[in-house]
């Protein structure tokens, strides 16, 4: 059984803040979640490769070149914040 | 006269025939979202001036003697997919106001195949969802019964097209989320092999399973779109080079003796009975097209759920991680340091849903638990796969049923969270494995649609498109509308 502790470690890392009042629910959900994983502990995967996506191709390789794909511009219009085409956020040195 | 639930096909011949124009096409989808949206909220952006004015360009170059299928024809896009000069959103008030600076690949090709776009459509949260509920917008409502679901993640698709708001949407597929809102909606989905359709410019998910493909109400509408889709994309590296086959030119080919498998456990006790009924009386009308049924097993059916269900929230949060506040999306109000915009940006942004599978997500892509959960995972997810591998060695198509229900009630407050992720229960599998599959509507539940769904081989398209072709042919199921008021 995952503690709330954990629970809260985890979204630390994950930088997601869980409210005092929402704690023991979040965590009764996430262990309900990992009790549904129980079932892959009953299967043999012995000497099993992973598969870590369906792809039967190998990944066609490109040569390396500079290109430009997008507007600066337009990107940077979807900033909450910037200036002089450089995003800005709180001080991070004090 | 109405248009409304004609398919592309028998759009295309009457623009052909110069019966209707592009611009009256346009103008009655726009018509009729604007009557019918505010019951079902199925679409959340209406693109009116830019698709009049892509309409009217289309009957001009109509004129002029293009005759590219699509041209002029009237459609939506999930809004997971980036579009110039619309918002894109996902769904998701973190992304609430975000214009992309570029088009996806698939709206890149759809616009050049004339296709014109009238707006964006609801769905779950960044497609995490199963009925269209996590939405930041509001839950998208079933058009054949507007106090139940219209199925997720790509239920303002479903639900738009079955509406007849227009007559094609696209949907992306993670874990089943073009084909359960198809069923539960009455319209043929198609969520192409992986790697068929590029992702680019397709918000991610779970980028070893999504994929894109078209929401229709026939499989010939699906071949036709499917080919102006699919195709090598120098911007995915997962989009394969394999030659696109003319889908449609194909649907006639002959089915007999085509040995259809039947998995015993897609029969199990998650499924409601009077859509096996369904299910078992589609499969009949298969064997009179001269096809051959076989039983045949998938025993890792029920892990499925278990497998996809660890690896999709840990792609999903290491995905969803771009989420900063910094760049591009939500940005809290007054951070007191860079941790605290982070941290408020991202609780506040992200809906419950998200940030349940981004919490999952990190737990079991942490030291402790990446073995005993995360490689587990993809280890089950390759014997999974070998077992579809198999079957299709022994059979040509999979057939059974997309969804283990009908349509279920909007806030339905006894199905539990791990209830809702046995929805994907069918359809995990094709996403697991890579594979191919469709969702045609296959009969009526007490008044709701059902959906039989079919799996094929890698890039055995062809094969699942002609055989969901001539069912369409022998049965009437796809043409059934809901009954839906209109102010005028």
């Amino acid at each position: 059984m995952t503690q709330t502790t954990t629970v809260r470690d985890v979204a630390e890392l994950a930088r997601l803040t869980i409210a005092d009042d929402d704690v023991d629910k979040v965590t009764q959900e996430f262990n309900q979640t990992l009790a549904l994983f129980d079932a892959l502990t009953t299967v043999d995967t012995d000497g099993i490769a992973p598969m870590v996506n369906p792809c039967a191709e190998s990944q066609p390789l490109r040569p390396d070149e500079v290109k430009t794909l997008v507007n600066r511009e337009a990107l940077m219009q979807n900033a909450p914040a910037s200036e002089q085409h450089y995003f800005l956020v709180p001080r991070v040195i004090d | 006269m109405t248009f409304c639930y004609e398919t592309i096909e028998g759009m295309r011949g009457k623009l052909a025939s110069g019966a209707i124009s592009s611009v009256e096409l346009t103008r009655e989808s726009i018509d009729r979202i604007t009557d019918l949206n505010p019951s079902l909220n199925a679409v959340i952006t209406v693109n009116e001036e830019r698709a009049l004015d892509a309409a009217a360009k289309a009957d001009v170059a109509r004129r002029e003697g293009n005759s590219s299928p699509l041209l002029g024809i009237p459609m939506l896009h999930k809004d997971i997919f980036c579009t110039q000069n619309m918002p894109t959103t996902c769904a998701s008030k973190m992304l609430e106001g975000f214009v992309a600076p570029y088009d996806a690949t698939v709206v890149k090709r759809l616009n050049s195949a004339g296709m014109i776009t009238l707006g964006k459509c609801n769905m779950d949260e960044f497609a995490m969802g199963s009925s269209n509920e996590t939405s930041h917008f509001g839950a998208c409502k079933n058009p054949w019964d507007t106090a139940r679901v219209p199925g997720g993640s790509s239920g303002g698709s479903a639900s738009a097209v079955a509406a007849g708001l227009a007559p094609l949407a696209t949907g992306t597929d993670t874990g089943g989320s073009i084909r359960q809102p198809a069923a539960l909606c009455g319209i043929t989905g198609l969520k192409p092999t992986y790697g068929r359709v590029s992702r680019y410019g397709m918000i991610a998910f779970a980028s070893s399973m999504d994929q894109a493909g078209p929401m229709a109400r026939t499989a010939e509408d699906c071949a036709l779109v499917l080919e102006a889709m699919a195709g090598a994309d120098p911007l995915d590296s997962t989009c394969s080079d394999q030659v696109v086959p003319a889908y449609s030119s194909h649907l006639g080919d002959c089915v007999q003796g085509m040995r259809v498998g039947v998995p015993k456990e897609f029969f199990a006790n998650d499924l409601n009975s009077a859509v096996a009924e369904t299910i078992e009386a589609s499969l009949k009308e298969l064997e009179k097209l001269g096809a051959k049924l076989v039983d045949v097993s998938l025993p890792s059916t029920s892990l499925g759920v278990s497998t996809y269900y660890v690896i999709a929230p840990a792609e999903a949060s290491a995905n969803l991680s771009r989420y900063d506040g910094v760049r591009y999306g939500y940005r809290c109000d007054n951070p007191s340091n860079l941790q605290d915009l982070y941290l408020r940006s991202r609780t506040e942004g992200f809906g419950e849903e998200v940030k349940r599978r981004i919490l999952i997500g990190a737990f079991t892509l942490s030291a402790a638990s990446y073995d005993q959960y995360f490689m587990k995972a993809q280890q089950v997810r390759r014997l999974i796969s070998q077992e579809y591998e198999d079957v299709l060695s022994k059979v040509d198509v999979i057939a059974g049923p997309s969804a283990p229900n009908t349509a279920f009630a909007l806030n339905d407050s006894s199905k539990s969270i791990t209830d809702m992720y046995m929805e994907d229960v069918f359809t995990i599998g094709a996403n697991l494995a890579g594979l191919p599959a469709m969702s045609v509507p296959a009969g009526i539940v007490e008044g709701l649609p059902v959906g039989m769904q079919l799996i094929g081989r890698r890039f055995g398209e062809v094969d699942l498109l002609r055989l969901a072709h001539q069912f369409q042919q022998r049965t009437t199921w796809h043409t059934l509308t809901p009954t839906m008021e209109e102010r005028h």
